[in-house]
């Protein structure tokens, strides 16, 4: 069994007849009765919230926390009393001379007996990290989408039976909790920033074995049944919140469900901008995170999605890319790319070029023109099935007029030099459509 | 020869008090060494700390000699001073005096007539000093903040203070032990329903314009505003800087870690703003639609010489949020300009700097455009 790592020494000092005779009369090690762990995605950090049972005794208590070998910011450290916290008066956190990993609380009690305390401190080495797959249908019109989520511990500490939760949000944060914690002193000292080497981190293959032994116990007392994971908005983050407790030991990770959608009606987008992706047309599917896509409840954490398809009537499946997707809020559009492709065309081509209505200065010299080019666009899909392609033309001056002829229907401005055409093509269809671009330069553009 | 005795580990009070009777030849040390007294550690300057020790000294009539010398610590020998507390009209001190190659000094002190006077030994001390950290928690609406501040106090002096006085700024003071490389971490300010104001502002000349453009989200910057007022709960004194960690209670009997940031130091009447992180369920999207030259002036040469421009900007802001949010949006034009057409109202910061307070509903969304010319650009 390994040893915890995490130590809780209660020192009972009590003061006799008057006299202030400090007394050690009881060392005790109570038990961690129940943890929690907030576990932050954008920062390498996790909340601890430790609740154990302490007896005080009237008077003066030194309660002893020790740490070593695990990554605790010990500038995090904070004990609160559960019951009688008008009795209870926390003096002062004392981190003592020359020893590593160890705070030392004063605590004034007005009660004895057994008081519940929590314990609170952030902690390096949990991580989560969210991914998906995507199932979408033969005729690609609809994905069946499958959230998980990965815990990993890595923390140095073995928490059993922890009630987890993962926060979804981008906080702000301005030291790294790996750093302090690797401290040789809990605030530095004044006018020195002196560090030690991190923590030896390396397992024992007994230890492995016996942490292994946990987890497999833990996995056995498991539900038949999924946990549910229960997800509510606090403050600008999104709060997920794992059924039930899990053992998580120092080393492993865990994978859990986080939600699935069997069916959400997606879009075959097919992108083209030459100053982004070069002269490759790029895939993405395209779909919104709201209740017509049987989602909407809440954001979607970014990750890593693996999109497959299904193929034929014995559910084979075929691989079709993967794409890390941002952060989605509630009812804003999601495009997952896929990658590059061959199987749906764009080729731009400039079937004509011309200058004119040239200016002079006194001198002779050009000082305005302007640029015509004729482009043709041919946009060929050689799918089976039906795709909305978004071709994005950048003209590099905000002078410009556009005169268009084709089969497409009205183009849009994004910006000041760049418009967008959109079509939609059938399986098998092509579609070409010219437009002429006259830039106005030096004079011209005034 | 020498004598020292040494108090705790490191510093060192010798009192050495004897009668002149004929010149000095040498320093005499004295046997008995005076108590300390109160000790008072001051750390009202963040940048120095200031320890005042009271000790008594037994006087002889006529000249006496006081000895004060150190090791393993580190003293600013020009800040040492010696103030005698109790009859001052018997005493009188006549001078300093550095011995070579030693960390001492030798006052000379002439009393009328054998007594004993309290005296205060004030010195500047090195690598002795404090921190403040704050913990807020905040409320589910991000109403009001329960606030704690804390003081860390660091001794890597090399000297052991046993039961000194503590003193901060403007008065606050305590009791505390606190010895050779010992850290503490005291509470001393607690202040329950302290009124906050959540934020959210996006900076057109720091924040991207396109987030469609980009792989990561962009988050928009919110900060809890904290007013340092009587109406605060606050205002008693300036808060100091120092790290501020904030949470927020999750309404299941816990809390949320919101973030953390470092703020200045917060004068009475001014406000602490908090960074504490970024929503990325507020989204501005923001193009330049227009930018050509007009009202070109041209030299003998036709050479442009001076132009205006006419610019159009468009934002687009969306709140996924299911609650409403006020943005403070913040845009920049620069040099002398005029504004033509802008469909929202702003207020004009400084010349270049406009800012807008714009009211989000709920899943609601708004669209700024701002028409202006630039003047007169070379």
């Amino acid at each position: 069994m390994r040893c915890k790592r995490i130590l809780f020494v209660t020192m009972m000092v009590f003061l006799t007849q008057g006299i202030a005779q400090a007394k050690v009369d009881l060392v005790i090690l109570p038990k961690r009765d129940a943890a929690q762990l907030t576990i932050y995605n954008s920062a390498d950090l996790t909340l601890v919230r430790d609740i154990r049972a302490l007896t005080l005794k009237k008077g003066l208590n030194n309660m002893q926390f020790s740490w070593a070998n695990t990554l605790i910011d010990p500038t995090s450290l904070e004990m609160q009393p559960k019951m009688d916290a008008d009795k209870i008066d926390i003096l002062d956190l004392t981190f003592p001379p020359r020893v590593r990993g160890l705070g030392l609380w004063h605590v004034q009690s007005q009660t004895s007996g057994n008081v519940p305390v929590e314990i609170t401190y952030l902690t390096s080495g949990l991580s989560w990290r969210a991914f998906y797959m995507g199932t979408l249908s033969t005729d690609e019109k609809t994905m069946g989408l499958q959230g998980y989520v990965r815990v990993t511990n890595k923390s140095g500490e073995d928490y059993e039976n922890a009630q987890v939760r993962l926060i979804v949000g981008k906080i702000n944060i301005i030291d790294q909790i790996a750093d302090l914690a690797r401290r040789q002193y809990p605030y530095d000292r004044p006018g020195a920033v002196a560090r030690v080497p991190a923590p030896a981190m390396a397992e024992k293959k007994s230890e492995m074995m016996a942490a292994k032994r946990q987890l497999v116990a833990a996995e056995g007392a498991m539900m038949a049944r999924p946990k549910e994971i229960r997800k509510e908005g606090l403050s600008e983050y999104f709060l997920y919140t794992i059924e039930g407790k899990e053992t998580i030991p120092h080393g492993w990770s865990k994978r859990l469900p986080s939600f699935e959608v069997k069916t959400i009606p997606v879009v075959n987008l097919y992108k083209y901008e030459e100053e982004r992706y070069g002269d490759q047309v790029m895939r993405f599917l395209s779909f919104k995170n709201d209740k017509d896509h049987n989602l909407g409840n809440t954001p979607i954490p970014g990750g890593v999605i693996k999109v497959y398809r299904n193929v034929g009537e014995s559910e084979q499946l075929s691989y079709e890319g993967q794409s890390n997707f941002k952060y989605i809020p509630v009812n804003e559009d999601v495009e997952l790319n896929l990658g590059s492709v061959s199987n749906v065309l764009v080729k731009p081509t400039l079937k004509n070029f011309a200058t004119g209505r040239f200016l002079f200065n006194g001198g002779g010299t050009i000082t305005g023109w302007d640029e015509i080019r004729d482009f043709e666009i041919e946009v060929k899909n050689t799918r089976g099935i039906t795709v909305k392609v978004d071709i994005r033309r950048n003209f590099g001056t905000s002078s410009w007029e556009l005169e268009k002829t084709g089969d497409f229907g009205d183009y849009e401005k994004v910006d000041l030099d760049t418009v967008k055409f959109i079509l939609s093509l059938n399986a098998h269809e092509t579609k070409k459509f010219h437009y002429i671009i006259t830039t106005h330069h030096g004079t011209r553009a005034d | 020869m020498k004598r020292k005795i040494t108090i705790h580990k490191l510093l060192i009070l010798g009192a050495i008090i004897f009668m002149i009777t004929s010149p000095v030849e040498a320093r005499i040390k004295l046997v008995a060494l005076p108590d300390r007294g109160k000790t008072i550690i001051r750390l009202d300057n963040p940048q120095a700390t200031l320890i005042e020790d009271e000790r008594i000294l037994t006087l002889q009539q006529g000249t006496n000699k006081v000895d004060f010398s150190w090791k393993g610590v580190s003293i600013d020998m020009d800040s040492i001073r010696l103030t005698v507390l109790t009859q001052r009209d018997l005493v009188t001190l006549l001078n300093v005096s550095y011995p070579p190659n030693e960390a001492a000094l030798v006052w000379e002190i002439h009393s009328m007539k054998p007594i004993e006077v309290t005296v205060r030994i004030s010195y500047l001390l090195s690598f002795i000093d404090r921190l403040i950290t704050y913990k807020g928690i905040s409320d589910q609406e991000e109403q009001e903040m329960s606030l704690k501040s804390f003081l860390v106090l660091r001794n890597f002096s090399g000297e052991d203070f046993e039961n000194a006085t503590v003193l901060l700024d403007e008065g606050q003071s305590f009791e505390q032990r606190i010895n050779h490389e010992e850290t503490k971490q005291v509470l001393f300010l607690k202040k329950d329903k302290v009124p906050i104001e959540k934020r959210w502002t996006f900076d057109a000349a720091k924040q991207p314009w396109d987030p469609e453009k980009l792989d990561t989200n962009v988050g928009i910057p919110v900060s809890y505003r904290i007013e340092n007022v009587a109406t605060s709960g606050l205002g008693a004194f300036a808060l100091s800087n120092g790290k501020v960690r904030v949470f927020q209670e999750d309404g299941h009997g816990s809390t949320i870690f919101l973030g953390e940031d470092a703020t200045g130091m917060v004068p009475v009447g001014e406000n602490m703003d908090v960074y504490i992180g970024d929503s990325r369920d507020i989204v501005v999207t923001q193009r330049k639609m227009r930018d050509q030259h007009i009202n070109v002036r041209r030299d003998k040469k036709n050479r442009v010489v001076l132009y205006d421009t006419d610019e159009v900007i468009n934002a687009t802001i969306e709140n996924f949020k299911d609650k409403p949010a006020m943005l403070t949006m913040i845009q920049h034009i620069p040099g002398q300009w005029d504004m033509e057409e802008c469909n929202m109202s702003y207020k004009r910061k400084d010349a270049f700097r406009l800012e807008f307070e714009i009211t989000l509903p709920a899943h609601g969304k708004e669209d700024l455009m701002m028409h202006y010319h630039r003047r007169n650009l070379r």
